[in-house]
């Protein structure tokens, strides 16, 4: 019993930040009905640049997690750039295809930064680990659980209490009428990916930050879990997204606990499978399912 | 030509296989993420036939392609209700379980004093059909390329076919396709099934001529890029992904000087194409012109003589 | 106060302008009528600068926006409750209001006024507020949508097919409304093809037929049974 709760708490601490990178697709998916495969792989860019500052210029940590973020934001601009804005409003599909073809080039240009496997990532927490009960929270877990319910909120108030949080809420439900309102829609859809970039590249450091170290491995990771995370919640939906997110964590937990680690990320996929099956729309969000299937349903 | 040659060649003909099923199930109006766990079966069922239960080759591609063919009808029927993304991430959900599992199984039997078998994360290890017979590599390509051919002219006769106007109907509108009276769900399956046995049997020529399958190669980049290469090469013909895929496969590994930064060019130049061609070099108005070109071009001859 | 001049657009391939005239006079009700595919709402569209004119021009109050994109045309004063109104499903009702009122960067406190004024207008908004407007009534809709044209606080207000897909009840309390609403001062310039239903509100109308400009004057000018089978037929071709 006291490892099922202790493996809860883990699960639900490295969840929140699959919870940060559910966010980055959900919102984008939500103002541009695409999905953006590119999305880890800038993340990885992002934090490769601010490893590379590290490692050839023993930079500290704050001067990296910077660089990250900045450098994420311009390949999430670069990418909307090419693989959305240029592309024609009826082409879903080459968005997409676009969007993974540029992942494979940023993969490259980051592994052209820093060829060899593996790099220390510098570490960050600032919570010290301590011992509540017979449960242990460790330190850097719950610094990334801190940031992440602290970025939660700020994107929440974003939305609901603010001029862009109004537009980009509109464009998501209605590029169309948005327009009609004076919304510049473009502008709006760029806005959003530099908004999730920052989301990404957030969550990215603090992942990294955690396991103290970097391979080129990370962006199919960050697109996957993100990815894994937003459809066991429900597409579009940024509870949804937390609450996938979350899910996806304690699964894992769980999964790795008691069944072995290589059982881990087979038991997150059958769960995804088997939820899409039964419940297509995600724990939140079965009553948009149609809609957006009718959005995405010409390529 | 050179190993290096048909090893080159070799590879775009079974990589084929993929982008041709993707291209399938494209046509159909699904994109799939997942074909790479058809490739995988193929490739482990078909090694099994032949170095476990020592079956001539031609009933180990029969029993891969069955296999994933059976498989994806499953996984078709399982997911049938859904559409657009939700059916893509199942497709790759799908994909990665396979892949996964694949990395936990260990089946192996003795052959010749020698275990042979899956061993997990080890793969697929000693499928030697084509040492034992001394088949040389090119002639091994010879087979890739004519079951290559055989599966295109079976797909080209298709795309004319009403099954394949179906199959079309079904990417546009299924609501149309209901109403025209078609059994909707038995030709998605259908078309699920087909998609399955042409990257099976690809699965299975790739345990062959490499002798070993391992679960790491299936992972989700072959199935992205089988599906990357049908959009490259034109969602208009079948003739589209093996475009695709000469260009990807062929023209880059021949362009020995972009070594290493190969996919920072092919990603640009594929990105560029899709702003420009959003449906592919051969898209459905390109060849529609091109046949009406050739046929005025014979109705022209015909005159003439 | 809006003056369009030989305005050429198109929309897809079938819908063309070919040089249409138009003027919507201050505190007046103008209609734009005719058939399906006659250029109504791409005359509408490239007058609030969603389309994109190919030559002609548009002028408020003397000042050109023909040029402008749409963001800008709609905080220089012309905003445009679109056909099947289109509202924001799932935002509130006064979200919904607030998006309206998005071009003109007023501070929050004109806004929450002038969200009172229009509940006041319109009680039953008020009733809905928090309610999704995906789950408001058609006629509900409607209003909305109006009411959220208004919110940009336009000099003009241009209304594409305000009747389209309500009961005829319905029909009529809309247009009470857009009566009531000029009466107070809102300019308006509707585009209908319920010919019956806006000559009763226009003060001025015009047909529009082929992409052109056949008929301009005021209601009686012409016989109502003339205007209706031109609304949806379109002139007989001699």
């Amino acid at each position: 019993m006291i490892d099922f709760v202790q493996n809860t708490v883990d699960g639900i601490m490295f969840g929140s930040s699959y919870a940060l990178l559910a966010i980055g697709f959900t919102i984008v998916f939500g103002v541009l009905r695409r999905i953006n495969l590119a999305f880890g792989a800038s993340i990885m860019l992002g934090a490769y640049a601010g490893t590379w500052l590290h490692v050839h210029y023993q930079v500290n940590v704050l001067v990296v997690a910077l660089t990250t973020l900045v450098c994420t934001v311009l390949a999430g601009i670069y990418v909307e750039r090419l693989c959305f804005r240029a592309i024609r409003r009826d082409a879903a599909l080459a968005s997409m295809v676009s969007s993974f073809v540029i992942w494979m080039q940023l993969e490259e240009a980051a592994v052209h930064l820093l060829p060899e496997r593996t790099y220390a990532f510098p570490s960050f927490f600032v919570a010290g680990s301590f011992e509540l009960g017979p449960f242990l929270f460790r330190g850097e877990q719950t610094t990334m659980l801190v940031l992440a319910a602290l970025m939660v909120g700020a994107l929440h108030l974003l939305l609901r209490h603010t001029r862009f949080g109004l537009a980009l809420r509109a464009v998501s439900e209605s590029p169309r009428a948005a327009a009609y309102m004076g919304i510049d829609t473009a502008w709006v859809m760029l806005c959003a990916f530099a908004l999730v970039s920052l989301v990404g590249g957030v969550a990215g450091f603090a992942i990294l930050a955690t396991d103290e170290q970097i391979t080129p491995f990370f962006g199919l990771w960050a697109t996957f879990k993100g990815l894994i995370a937003m459809m066991l919640g429900g597409m579009g939906s940024l509870p949804g997204a937390v609450l996938g997110g979350l899910l996806l964590g304690v699964i894992e937990a769980h999964a790795q606990w008691y069944l072995g680690n290589e059982y881990k990320d087979l038991s997150a996929y059958l769960l995804l499978f088997a939820m899409l099956v039964l419940r297509p729309g995600g724990i939140l969000g079965q009553r948009i399912h149609g809609r957006e299937a009718l959005a995405f349903r010409r390529v | 030509m050179d190993d290096y040659v048909i090893t080159v060649l070799s590879n775009i003909g079974m990589i084929s296989f993929v982008a041709l099923s993707a291209y399938l199930l494209l046509l159909t109006g699904v994109i799939s993420f997942g074909q790479q766990a058809y490739f995988g079966l193929g490739a482990y069922a078909a090694g099994a036939a032949t170095a476990m239960l020592l079956l001539p080759i031609w009933a180990g591609i029969l029993i891969g392609a069955c296999v994933a063919g059976l498989m994806a009808a499953l996984v078709g029927a399982l997911t049938l209700r859904l559409r657009g993304l939700y059916f893509s991430i199942s497709t790759l959900a799908f994909a990665e379980m396979v892949r996964l599992v694949l990395l936990i199984v260990e089946v192996q039997v003795e052959v010749d004093g020698e275990l042979v078998g899956p061993a997990g994360a080890e793969g697929f290890h000693d499928i030697r059909w084509m040492f034992e017979r001394d088949i040389s590599l090119g002639e091994f390509m010879l087979l890739i390329y004519a079951l290559l051919a055989l599966v295109l002219v079976a797909l080209l006769l298709i795309e004319r076919s009403r099954l394949g106007s179906i199959f079309r109907m079904l990417g546009s509108d299924d609501l149309l396709a209901d109403m025209q009276g078609l059994n909707v769900v038995g030709y998605r399956v259908l078309a699920a099934g087909l998609a399955g046995v042409l990257a099976g049997i690809g699965g299975a020529l790739y345990a062959h001529f490499t002798t070993y399958v391992e679960p790491q190669f299936f992972n989700v980049m072959l199935g992205v890029h089988a599906l990357a290469y049908g959009l490259i090469g034109g969602l208009g013909t079948a003739f589209g992904p093996l475009i695709g895929v000469a260009i990807d496969v062929g023209f880059l590994e021949a362009v020995r000087f972009i070594q290493g930064y190969r996919m920072i060019v092919f990603g640009g130049l594929v990105a560029l194409l899709l702003i420009f061609m959003p449906r592919g070099l051969l898209d459905e108005e390109r060849v529609h012109r091109l046949k009406a070109r050739f046929r005025r071009r014979g109705d022209a001859h015909a005159a003439g003589s | 106060m809006l003056r369009v001049r030989d305005l050429v657009s198109s929309y897809g391939k079938l819908d063309v302008l070919r040089g249409i005239s138009l003027d919507a006079a201050e505190g007046r009700i103008t209609c734009l009528l005719g058939p399906n595919g006659a250029g109504k709402t791409t005359t509408l569209f490239t007058i609030a600068g969603i389309l994109s004119a190919r030559s002609g021009s548009v002028l408020l109050n003397g000042e050109d926006l023909t040029r402008l994109p749409a963001p800008k045309v709609v905080s220089r004063g012309i905003a445009l409750v679109p056909e099947n109104r289109l509202v924001f499903p799932r935002m509130n009702v006064e979200e919904n209001l607030r998006a309206g009122a998005y071009a003109r960067r007023a501070s929050a406190a004109e806004i929450a006024a002038d969200i009172a004024d229009l509940y006041r207008r319109f009680p039953r908004l008020e009733a809905r507020r928090d309610q999704f407007a995906g789950t408001l009534s058609g006629g509900e809709q409607q209003m909305l949508a109006i009411a959220r044209g208004l919110m940009a606080r336009p000099r003009i207000l241009l209304m594409d097919e305000p009747s389209v897909g309500l009961a005829p009840l319905i029909v009529d309390e809309i247009f009470r409304i857009i009566q009531e609403l000029n009466a107070e001062g809102v300019t308006i310039l509707l585009v209908e093809q319920n010919a019956r239903m806006a000559l009763t509100v226009a003060h001025k109308f015009y047909l529009i037929e082929g992409g052109e400009i056949t008929f301009s004057g005021s209601p009686g000018e012409l016989e109502e049974d003339e205007v209706i089978r031109r609304a949806y037929l379109g002139a007989q071709k001699e």
